[in-house]
């Protein structure tokens, strides 16, 4: 059954933006086609805090963990870690407090996702933040939002409030013996405090620079002390999961990959928009039919299909290929599913000059700690504006490929993973592209002839 | 017992302590291993990744600084791979390096360089612009070329872990990070140990500013002139001229690492300094000008003047002043000239404070300052370490900070360290010995917590906190406490004696030889050197003095020496004691001596020439053998200070045994055997200590408020006055208009400035 | 003293060390006091509070402003420099009035940042990251705001507009005040 839900955004009017699920029944976006879905007494009519209800009523914190853990949810946030397994590592016994921090940290390009799921339906969150508190045995939850969202911030903070006033947040929530405080928090501009160690540094009032792992967060994290943190979208998956079961959620998706994942869809693209998909979708029906196809009558050159950080996909690598959108599928088809940042490009679009955007984001992101992604992000940078001005050299793609291989798997953190890759793939799999942008091949070796 | 594990490293086997850092157990090892943020005694930071290795079973290179040890790990250091990393990684620190090594302060021992020369590749891939960033100062005595900055904040690091400031951090992001303040102008106690630390030439001390390229410097080991921590440093010298004084491990590998203070690393350039005196002068009128005379004519005239009075008015009428700032070796060869020569009974060393009644009844070992950093309880009582001894500063703070320590502070001001401490008693000022008390027992609360003004409670809690901890106990004291308090803290060992701890004790007097001078036994009469002032003129008609008296000595009695018959000084510069002199002789710096030093752990340290000495100056125990030979007695030191060490050895009980020899390496340094005193009976002492406390105000204000950073380390002394830094810092520390040059061309260092006043003899 | 020099992204670091801290009506202080009543350790309600001495204080964090802050958070005001130079939401100099921040990553990029920027710029005489004379409009270009779908966008303030064209642009800047 395909719901079409079309919501227009702020101020949206050139084209319309789509929210809607395909290929199953709306489960995060469930809520969505209600008028003021973000208000608490509309929220609860749907449905909303039942999932809590029921847990704390009828479940131990380890019936929860249980649950997520036969769900098969992975994070959402990009890394894809099984989230049950997440869970378990928090110590039990430990006598500090134990902190639940919610990642709304959103500033993978490409994705946007969170934003409209905090925007619609943030009583899904902080339903889904107190049912992780309930099973950690936590007493208060961060909610980190990128600075930039500041409305998003007043959303949550008005449902916060509509809920503790009707007893959902603070002391004794549902008269049961369980309490536990949301907060929200902002941050303030920076990509890399959507990793999690730098969030909890930045949480704590630092700069926002990764921490070493070990430990993880989840034994010492905020403040030393075990520290739970998860996507906006993984939390919101766990009131359906104790809902209808983990095994439910599961079967909404492939085996290892369970239940719905959201897309977020941008470029050239007829309906651009948020999209929740069971995981395994067909990734050429997806593009050509649910969004509509290329404008313009141009055809697809590209995609990046789970924010900037992932492999770039060539057209030919999706076309006609079986592309399944879930985390084996991508792997196979040479990419990942990320953060599910859908960037659609079609063949207007210089693959170099798109690289080159993206290269200038992670430098600017960079947080500056480590050797590798500090330097070698500046230095590629230069060197593709040294290629943009005309100045390319033909082994300056040798070089480029280097100075990837050089970062990858030696910075600190994964943003310089993160850096290389989208490099690394779009020069393999887009040669002509940045061959047109180096010094002809054929002209240099006349030159290096002549001189001899 | 250490569980040991086994790990395999290039193939071979080796039996390490679980837990070991794997880049420490891979250096022990001989497999070298590149690195530039991993810094054995601060935080780990991880970020420069030059010490990749390959580990089986873990995916990627690791970082070997964060790797512990465990059973069975199989490590690869060299590979086509970690190489390929290696080089990879020097190269983008080299990218945005200025390649201006020939004009770099640090061209010639800047890690960087050598790491480039030891791991770097061969061909330069960068030519696109570098980043650059124009050349400041940061500070009086600290440089900055942030372009040559890698980014290893060492510099940050030091500055929060050893100095507890945390006045200089990274601002900015990614490869605009940038390490500094806010405002650009560092506010902070100016130790420069951020410069020491820096591997590139991105911190620099400013007064060494392109004056010397490290290679043609003549380095020697010797040991600080200034406190009595005595850290070791490296002097840098060439033709004659003392540039830098150092602590850099590859030159010296003291007590204190690589640590210095700000005295100990800019105080040095008064040893170059014009005023230094140049010939020995001879006053032949009282009241008339110092004439320059030959040092024979200068050594005859003093000998007949000595022996003059001496004939007039006996032996005792003679007074023999030493410096707790000359080596033990001159100090030595005044008492010999005391008792052997003139066969005087006063003699004393111009000391702001005896422990002759501490070291009488010395009941414990001494604590050195590993012990301080790996202490578990540290009671200071008065002093003020992070000014006077910032040695021991640094290690309270990191035994508190990366130990765990608890640290109790008994003090009239809110010195810095109170924010280091577990609890800080806030008492009146002069009301130290009182504290004591408490110590001791409970009986004396109520009249304690009285006097001092503070809760009983926080006495009680004192003592809770003394009983319950285990590990090392050490109590520190200053030079507030009466003599019969000396005593009690001598005697603590014995009171909190237990299975579980040793109980050591650390004084914390002002000079860099004050615990040689009481050793030497100069200060073992009764006879302070204030009053060996208050006698001139009357019992004491002429006196001796190497150095100067102290200006808290000769304060309120600014005449008296002119009371003198006759007056003989060897110094450095003039000062309020040469202002009297009848004869002036000019005596050689530490830079310019042979000898030892005793500090307060009682380590006996080494001083070694680095420069001849300045004009026509003489070390002073060549001075004082050359009046003895004038005056009829052979000392027989044969021109070597070693000579009079063995002499020394022989009849100085703490020292005996001890050779030049011995005390060659300053990484291993040789503790003083001082005697230690048996359990006494103390009753009478603490009678005394009561009855003074009894006697004590009870309406005396509180000092309030923090002393400001520096109140003590910037006053402009004798030694220190002498370089412009110290009074512009005292000054406040103003910014200059312009942080392009150096802040001394740009502020007139107008009398104002000058006139600070001048502290205890430095 | 003038040097010539192209410094990459010069820092502030010209700043003078306050002489003297900032004082805020007590709705202000009290709006303070809810975020710092969050966290267990006052040091975490830096960001938070530095967006509120920056609205206070003409959109930028003023040699008071950090006086203040550092007074009020117990930290030196090195601390709070660090803070607030690693965040690019946290100006450490004057910005306009608006502060129209455009997105230029990929998905903005490739729909009509360009354009949109251009033209921005040809409106209000200034280049990004550039203020007019008169203080009004500052003009930034950003890394990705989260508006891909809805491409292209601009933050003006903390709102967001987004799907411009050229016509609404102008109708956006028209009607500020
Ligand atoms: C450079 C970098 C940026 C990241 N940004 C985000 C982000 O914006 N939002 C997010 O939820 N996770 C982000 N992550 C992933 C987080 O580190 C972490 O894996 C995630 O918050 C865990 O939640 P999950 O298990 O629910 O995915 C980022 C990771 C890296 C390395
Ligand atoms: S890879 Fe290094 S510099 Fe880059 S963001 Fe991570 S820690 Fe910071
Ligand atoms: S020494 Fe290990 S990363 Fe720098």
């Amino acid at each position: 059954m395909n719901l079409k839900l079309v919501w227009i955004a702020s101020s949206c009017q050139k084209q319309l933006m789509r929210i809607e699920a395909i290929g199953c029944e709306p489960l995060l976006l469930a809520r969505f086609k209600y008028g003021n879905s973000h208000q608490l007494d509309v929220a609860r009519e749907h449905g909303a805090y039942d999932a809590l209800k029921k847990a704390l009523d009828t479940m131990t914190p380890d019936d929860v963990i249980n649950e997520v853990k036969k769900s098969s949810l992975r994070g959402r946030g990009g890394a894809g870690f099984p989230t049950g397994m997440k869970w378990s590592f928090v110590p039990k016994d430990s006598p500090k407090p134990k902190y639940v921090v919610c990642n709304a940290d959103e500033s993978e390009p490409g994705t946007f996702k969170d934003r409209y799921l905090m925007e619609r339906d943030p009583h899904l969150l902080i339903e889904g933040m107190l049912l992780a508190a309930y099973a950690l045995g936590s007493k208060t939850i961060y909610c980190y939002t990128r600075g930039e969202y500041r409305y998003l911030i007043e959303i949550m903070d008005r449902a916060i409030e509509e809920a503790r006033a009707a007893g959902l947040v603070g002391n004794n929530i549902l008269g049961s013996n369980f309490s536990c405080e949301v907060y929200t928090h902002t941050g303030a501009g920076a990509y890399i405090c959507g990793e999690e160690t730098a969030l909890l540094n930045s949480l704590e009032g630092l700069r926002g620079h990764p921490r070493m792992k070990p430990p993880f967060p989840a034994v010492a994290g905020l403040y030393a002390c075990p520290t739970v943190v998860n996507n906006v979208e993984t939390f919101c998956a766990v009131p359906y999961i104790v809902t209808n079961g983990g095994e439910a959620y599961q079967k909404l998706g492939t085996e290892k990959s369970g239940g719905t994942k959201l897309w977020s869809v941008s470029g050239h693209v007829a309906y651009p928009g948020v999209y929740e998909l069971p995981m395994g979708y067909d990734m050429e029906k997806f593009i050509f039919e649910d969004c509509g196809g290329i404008p313009n009558g141009k055809k697809l050159k590209a995609v990046i299909p789970g924010g900037s950080s992932v492999y770039i996909m060539p057209a030919g690598d999706i076309i006609g290929k079986n592309v399944k959108m879930d985390y084996e599928g991508l792997v196979a088809a040479g990419s990942m599913v990320g953060s599910g940042g859908f960037i659609v490009m079609d063949e207007t679009v210089d693959v170099f000059e798109s690289t080159k955007n993206l290269i200038e984001f992670y430098k600017h992101e960079s947080c500056g700690w480590c050797t590798p992604c500090r330097e070698g992000t500046d230095w590629l940078v230069k060197i593709f504006k040294r290629i943009a001005r005309g100045e390319g050299r033909p082994e300056d793609a040798q070089l480029i490929l280097d100075l990837c291989d050089n970062i990858e798997g030696k910075s600190f953190c994964p943003l310089g993973d993160a850096a290389a890759w989208p490099i690394q793939s779009a020069i393999k799999k887009f040669p002509e592209d940045f061959k047109k942008h180096l010094l002809p091949l054929a002209q240099a070796e006349a030159f290096s002839k002549a001189t001899v | 017992m250490q569980e040991l594990v086994k790990v395999t490293i290039n193939g071979k086997d080796f039996q390490v302590a679980k837990g070991a850092r794997l880049i420490d157990v891979c250096r022990e090892n001989s497999f070298d291993i590149p690195s530039f943020c991993y810094y054995a005694d601060l935080a780990l930071q991880a970020s420069c990744r030059m010490c990749l290795v390959r580990i089986e079973k873990m995916p990627k290179l690791q970082t070997s600084c964060t790797i512990t040890c465990t059973d069975g790990m199989v490590v690869t250091t060299r590979s086509e791979e970690i190489e390929k990393a290696q080089r990879a990684m020097v190269e983008f620190l080299l990218a945005n390096h200025p390649l201006d090594c020939p004009v770099c302060d640090r061209g010639g021992e800047c890690e960087l360089q050598e790491m480039a020369f030891d791991w770097g590749g061969l061909e330069e891939r960068f030519f696109e612009r570098k980043n650059y960033q124009p050349e400041k100062y940061l500070s009086p005595v600290v440089a900055n070329d942030p372009q040559r900055c890698i980014l290893c904040k060492r510099c940050t690091r030091v500055c929060d872990e050893w100095m507890g400031e945390d006045a200089i951090e990274a601002g900015g992001r990614g490869a605009n990070t940038v390490i500094g303040t806010y405002g650009g102008w560092l506010n902070c106690s100016q130790c420069g140990n951020c410069i020491e630390v820096c591997p590139t030439g991105t911190l620099l001390d400013a007064t060494y500013r392109h004056q010397a390229r490290p290679w043609e410097l003549a380095q020697t080991k010797s040991t600080c002139t200034f406190c009595s921590d005595g850290c070791q440093m490296s002097l840098g010298s060439r033709s004659g001229e003392l540039m830098r004084a150092v602590a850099r491990d590859r030159y010296v590998s003291g007590l204190n690492g690589e640590f210095l203070c700000i005295k100990g690393r800019f105080g040095h350039p008064f040893v170059n300094h014009e005023e230094r005196l140049r010939t020995p002068m001879i006053r032949y009128k009282k009241g008339g000008k110092l004439i320059p005379a030959t040092w024979d004519e200068a050594i005859r005239f003093t000998a007949e003047r000595l022996d003059k009075v001496a004939e007039a008015h006996g032996p005792n009428s003679i007074g023999v002043v030493g410096s707790p700032r000359i080596t033990n070796e001159s100090l030595y060869a005044l008492y010999k000239f005391a008792t052997e020569v003139v066969g005087t009974e006063n003699y004393t060393a111009a000391d702001a404070f005896s422990l002759q009644p501490f070291f009488e009844n010395l009941g414990g070992p001494l604590a050195t300052h590993q012990d301080i950093r790996h202490a578990k309880t540290i009671v200071l009582i008065g002093g003020e370490p992070e000014e006077l001894q910032p040695l021991t500063g640094k290690q309270i703070r990191q035994a508190v900070r990366n130990g765990g320590a608890k640290l109790i502070i008994i003090n009239s001001r809110e010195i810095r360290l109170k924010q280091q401490a577990a609890q800080f008693v806030h008492i009146r000022p002069g009301a130290e010995d009182a504290a004591l008390l408490a110590l001791v027992g409970a009986e004396t609360d109520s009249l304690v917590a009285r006097k001092l003004d503070v809760e009983a409670s926080a006495l009680e809690m004192m003592r809770k906190t003394l009983s319950e901890t285990e590990g090392d106990l050490i109590f520190m004291f200053g030079g507030e406490l009466s003599r019969a308090a000396q005593t009690v803290v001598a005697q603590l060992p014995y009171v909190f004696a237990a299975a579980n701890r040793r109980v050591l004790l650390h004084p914390l007097p002002l000079y860099n030889n004050s615990i040689g001078a009481h050793d030497i036994m100069l200060m073992r009469n009764a006879k302070t050197a204030s009053e060996m002032l208050d006698g001139a003129g009357e019992a004491v008609r002429a006196m001796y003095v190497a150095g100067s008296f102290l200006p808290e000595q000769m304060r309120g009695r600014e005449e008296v020496l002119g009371k003198l018959d006759f007056l003989v000084v060897q110094e450095l510069f003039e000062t309020e004691t040469t202002r009297f002199a009848d004869v002036v002789l000019p005596a050689a710096s530490f830079a310019e001596s042979d000898g030892t030093f005793t500090n307060n752990d009682g380590f006996v340290q080494r001083v070694r020439q680095s420069i001849p000495p300045v004009h026509q100056a003489k070390q002073d125990w060549m001075i004082t053998s050359m009046l003895a030979k004038e005056l009829g007695v052979d000392f027989d030191f044969q021109m070597s200070a070693s000579r009079i060490f063995e002499e020394i050895a022989q009849n100085v009980p703490p020292y005996e045994g001890l050779r030049y020899a011995l005390l060659k390496n300053e990484a291993k340094p040789v503790q003083a055997k001082h005697r230690q005193a048996e359990q006494r009976d103390i009753t009478k002492e603490l009678d005394g200590v009561r009855l003074g406390v009894e006697s004590l105000s009870e309406t005396t204000e509180k000092l309030m408020g923090t002393p400001e950073v520096g109140h003590e380390l910037f006053k402009p002394g004798t030694l220190t006055g002498k370089v412009p830094q110290f009074p512009l810092l005292a000054a406040g520390n103003p910014e200059p208009p312009t942080v392009a040059i150096s802040p001394l061309y740009q502020i007139t260092l107008d009398s104002a400035l000058r006139r600070a006043e001048p502290v205890a003899g430095d | 003293m003038s040097q010539q020099f192209t410094p990459n992204n010069p820092l502030p670091q010209e700043a003078k060390v306050p002489d003297e801290i900032a004082t805020f009506p007590p709705e202000v202080e009290a709006e303070m006091d809810a975020h710092l009543a969050k966290y267990p350790v006052k040091r975490s309600a830096i960001l938070p509070l530095m967006f509120i001495v920056q609205r206070e204080r003409g959109g930028y964090l003023d040699p008071p402003g950090v006086a203040y802050l550092a007074d009020r958070l117990g930290l030196r005001i090195t601390d709070i420099w660090e803070v607030a130079t690693f965040y690019s939401m946290i100006n450490t100099e004057p910005v306009g009035r608006h502060h129209i921040q455009i997105c230029k990553t990929l998905s903005c990029k490739i729909m009509g940042e360009p354009e949109i920027t251009e033209h921005v710029c040809r409106k209000l005489g200034i280049q990004p990251g550039e203020t007019t004379a008169d203080g009004r409009f500052s003009v930034s270009l950003v890394e990705c705001l989260g508006s891909c779908g809805t491409a292209p966008m601009f933050q003006i303030g903390f709102d967001y507009h987004e799907n411009l064209t050229v016509e609404k642009v102008d109708e956006i800047l028209d009607a500020l005040p």
